[in-house]
């Protein structure tokens, strides 16, 4: 048995590994960038584009923070033309572009140079003023030759211009641009330094053109980059401010920037107290069913109680809610209970004592934990009948009633202990099912746990949020399986004979 | 006599028909498929025939191939011409000579703007007619099953739902058949010992596959996704790589057979049964439904998407199934004889094996439909599953959660998924029992 338990726990290990894996793909292939989001939700004041310095040194040190400036994964298998440093690139749209030509043209070197100096022509851009050119441009009259509006206009519709090419590797859509920008250039005399930087940058674009090596991207390549990376600090943290999954650390909120940790565990119990309440309820309403009905195996009550349960069991937990929720919390029905939450926030008073709290809420838990009782329970009675009746036909069962023992010392000693072995492995099915389930059922309800926190995120598009939630079930889950799996061992000691 | 006409598969049919809830739920399910076939004819706004200013014209029809059709109609007595685009067109103003309505004579997707803020099956509803005044609707107008906040027809999404209901079952599920009985037959048939390579085409085999993935997505991964940006092509596209990654993998082993010598040629074991039952293990242990909401709430929302994600988690129970057959059977006699007749491992499984392990899988399908289609239309349900303008069972449930009024968008689409996902449990009950003689003692 040792062994078995031993060999469980090392399986346990690949496949953590597995889910995080999983959960860390999702993370990072999540649309956005989340430097973007993050400094939006920081100060939405400030305007978005204007890249002032000081907005860009918060930014690199919000990257840092969420470890977006290392490599992606201990190693990188792709083609000889991919750059190995890109993650070095600070907007993820320019990245993108980066890594298309590089996929494209193949020369790394003439590639960087070109964007290099795409750049700089972007940044010439702040160089310009609008007052000064403004006065400087006069005619022979001493009137100036454009209106402020029309100078602004053009520099703004040549930064917009520059600023798509550099998120663009498209060659049709690039031609046309440096065709736009060139023409508007020659139009307007005004670009002084951006004119020379533009035709500099044009050169160096058809420069990689020509001597492009399009062959790199047929080579595989593996690149290694060691445990500075972007998985390694996710799951292990960096050692100082960032702690890594593993501690519990799952990064930031995109809505209010604030450890999602914190908002996660306020919530966790009230899910955690459903579930639990509800599996042990399910337990002890569909052994004592099932055992009943196997003993009393083609009897009217085995009959009607299977047809029930299969119904049941067809039913889908949402539609039960519903239809509880218009049965007794409908003005027009019967308004037994109330519609949602967990509490009446013009009476709930913290100062109570628990009991009073536990009997102000009461009427508040029914609805939702008939819900969620009953989604596990149509599953575990049918189990539990079919395990029952399998038992029944046991050899050591006929051995006890030749024996002479009573009947009921043969139901609940010999035939129930046996029976409960499938219903202990159910168990790690049931869990993923009702925190599953828990995200319709707190919906439908508004309980503020878990379920309806993932679902205002998904709303939201709180991507961290998402994902930290899926982490730790997928984690919870495991550890189910694994507990179960180590139960049934101990439980059954054929097993370890395998 | 009889012994020798035995055939399994109208032994196995006598069995289902004997048991009459899985009988009738087969009814019901060709039912249900037949009106997902003929949707567009049985839930339509446009008429299935009209006759209007002296033409003979079938809307329904025409606008199933070309939904912005036109036509021109002249006024005999006044000579105005008018055109009319079907589809926008509300035929039910018009003055029609003579008309055969849909069975139910509303679309989906479109608001009856005279019957919007739920209006009930039971209660007034109104229309305008030819004279353009607003008044009760004619029995044969009416919304049988009600309406939505902005007044669309409960019935005919109800109509239209069923395609997507089973469509999800049917793609998510042979997805995951596919998946599940290839790697199910795998582990089944040769076991830990007895899949033996060269160790030069093992190896080639493994490079072939992360080969084939290089040039397949890697090298290709532009051209698929502008592909997939710009139009219809990035299918067509997807289905070359995934062509390439074949041949790849083909032509690798093919090269090996020329690299056969000293020790590359030495015979290696291939554990196969272990790699896939560990697979099974972890794939088991990762919670489907949040892996399914979160994967739908972060990439764009799309009814293909969850289907293919619900395919590729769902196939575990279907490879224990298949596993355990082949397992039984690569000892019985007729599989013996087809190997020691010097017939392929691979003519052996598809030819013998195959066809006698899959009583399993089919009984493993029909209940893995049923919680396919539970997970799609609890997803709807949520908000989270499907775009926002198409109509599923589930979405419309969902409008009704919100209004208590409206208690006709919570029980007909509730009750609709509820008999789809018990005909399917019963049918794979029914199976289970007809292909199971060992069951029957």
């Amino acid at each position: 048995m040792l062994k078995y338990i031993t060999k469980r726990i090392i399986i346990f290990i690949p496949m953590l590994v597995a889910i995080s894996l999983l959960a860390f793909i999702i993370n990072i292939s999540a649309p956005g960038d989340p430097v973007e989001k993050l400094s939006n939700s920081a100060d939405k004041e400030g305007a978005a584009n204007e890249q002032s310095n000081a907005t860009k040194k918060v930014k690199q040190e919000l990257r840092k923070k969420l470890g977006l400036d290392l490599p992606v994964f201990y190693f990188s298998f792709g083609s000889m033309s991919d750059c190995d440093t890109l993650y070095r690139v600070e907007d993820k749209a320019h990245a993108k572009t980066l890594n298309e030509l590089s996929h494209n043209y193949g020369n790394w070197v003439n590639i960087s140079d070109y964007f290099r100096k795409l750049g700089e022509v972007q940044l010439a851009h702040s160089s310009l003023s609008l007052e000064e050119i403004h006065a400087n441009l006069k005619d022979k009259n001493g009137n100036a030759i454009y209106s402020k509006n029309e100078i602004n206009d053009v520099i703004t519709q040549s930064s917009f211009d520059v600023s798509a090419m550099m998120e663009t590797a498209n060659p049709a859509v690039l031609n046309a641009k440096w065709e736009q920008l060139d023409n508007l250039y020659n139009t307007y005399p005004f670009f002084g330094e951006i004119k020379p930087a533009f035709v500099i940058a044009k050169e160096k674009y058809q420069f990689m053109l020509d001597n492009k090596e399009s062959w790199k991207t047929y080579i595989p390549t593996i690149i290694w980059y060691g445990s500075g990376n972007q998985y390694h600090f996710w799951l292990f943290g960096n050692g100082k401010d960032r702690h890594g999954i593993i501690r519990g650390d799952f990064g930031f909120s995109y809505i209010d920037s604030q450890p999602i940790s914190e908002k996660i565990w306020s919530r966790v119990w009230i899910s955690f107290t459903f579930t639990i309440i509800s599996v042990l309820l399910a337990y002890l309403i569909s052994i004592p069913l099932g055992i009943y009905s196997a003993y009393r195996k083609d009897s009217i009550f085995d009959r009607i109680s299977s047809i029930i349960v299969f119904i049941l069991y067809s039913m889908p937990s949402f539609f039960i809610g519903v239809l509880l929720l218009y049965t007794f919390a409908n003005p027009d029905m019967l308004r037994w209970f109330p519609v949602s939450g967990i509490q009446d926030a013009t009476l709930f008073d913290p100062e109570w004592s628990n009991w009073e709290k536990l009997k102000h809420r009461a009427p508040f838990f029914i609805l939702p934990l008939v819900t969620y009782v009953y989604s596990s329970f149509a599953f575990l009675s049918r189990i539990m009948r079919v395990g029952v009746i399998d038992v029944f036909g046991q050899d050591y069962i006929r051995t006890a009633r030749a024996k002479g023992l009573g009947e009921g010392k043969v139901v609940m000693k010999h035939a129930l202990r046996n029976s409960l072995l499938p219903i202990i492995t159910v168990f790690a099915n049931i869990f993923p099912l009702a925190v599953g389930g828990s995200i319709i059922i707190e919906t439908i309800f508004t309980i503020p746990g878990l379920g309806l926190e993932i679902f205002n995120s998904i709303l939201n598009s709180d991507y961290p949020m998402i994902i930290a939630v899926f982490t730790i079930i997928g984690f919870l889950t495991m550890i189910g399986y694994l507990i179960s799996d180590i139960l049934y061992a101990i439980v059954d000691p054929r097993i370890s004979y395998k | 006599m009889e012994q020798n006409n035995f055939s399994f598969k109208k032994y196995a049919w006598n069995q289902f028909k004997k048991n009459k809830p899985a009988l009738y739920s087969l009814y019901i399910l060709i039912t249900l498929i037949l009106i997902a076939v003929f949707a567009p004819f049985i839930a339509n706004d446009q008429p299935l025939y009209a006759k209007y200013k002296g033409e003979s014209v079938y809307p329904a029809f025409a606008t199933l191939t070309d939904p912005n059709v036109r036509k021109s109609f002249t006024d005999v007595e006044t000579g105005k011409i008018e055109e009319l685009q079907y589809d926008i067109t509300d035929w039910r103003q018009l003055d029609l000579e003579s008309v055969v309505w849909a069975p139910i004579p509303y679309s989906p997707d479109k608001g009856d703007r005279y019957n919007r803020e739920y209006v009930s099956p039971f209660g007034k509803q109104r229309i305008k007619n030819a004279n353009n005044e607003i008044v009760e609707a004619p029995r044969r107008l009416r919304h049988i099953m009600g309406t939505d906040n902005i007044g669309r027809d409960l019935a005919s999404g109800l109509i239209h739902g069923t395609r997507i209901s089973l469509l999800v079952g049917i793609v998510a599920m042979g997805i995951a058949s596919i998946i599940g009985v290839f790697l199910g037959a795998m582990a089944g048939f040769f076991g830990d010992r007895n899949l033996y390579l060269p160790r030069i085409k093992y190896y080639f085999t493994i490079l072939g596959v992360f080969l084939g993935l290089f040039y397949g997505f890697g090298v290709r991964k532009y051209t698929i996704s502008n592909a997939f940006e710009n139009g219809s092509s990035g299918s067509w596209e997807l289905l070359l790589s995934l062509l390439l990654i074949v041949v790849i993998i083909v032509g690798l082993r093919f090269i090996s057979r020329f690299l056969m010598f000293g020790k590359l040629k030495e015979e290696v074991n291939v554990p196969i049964d272990t790699f896939v039952s560990r697979g099974i293990e972890i794939l088991n242990s990762i919670p489907r439904l949040i892996l399914i909401i979160t994967i739908s709430a972060i990439f764009t929302r799309s009814i293909w998407l969850i289907m293919t994600i619900i395919g590729l988690t769902s196939w575990t129970g279907i490879a224990r199934f298949t596993r355990a057959e082949f397992l039984r059977l690569r000892e019985l006699e007729f599989v013996q004889a087809a190997k020691s007749l010097g017939y392929s491992n691979f003519r052996a499984i598809v030819k013998h094996a195959l066809p006698n392990a899959l009583a399993p899988v089919f009984v493993s399908i029909a209940f893995g439909i049923a919680s396919a289609i539970l997970i799609e239309s609890s997803l709807s349900f949520l908000g989270i599953g499907v775009p926002d303008d198409m109509v599923t069972w589930g979405s419309l449930l969902n409008l009704g959660r919100q209004e208590f009024e409206a208690w006709w968008l919570v029980m007909f689409p509730g009750f609709a998924i509820f008999i789809t996902i018990t005909i399917y449990n019963l049918i794979g009950e029914g199976l289970r029992d007809a292909l199971d003689p060992r069951l029957k003692s």
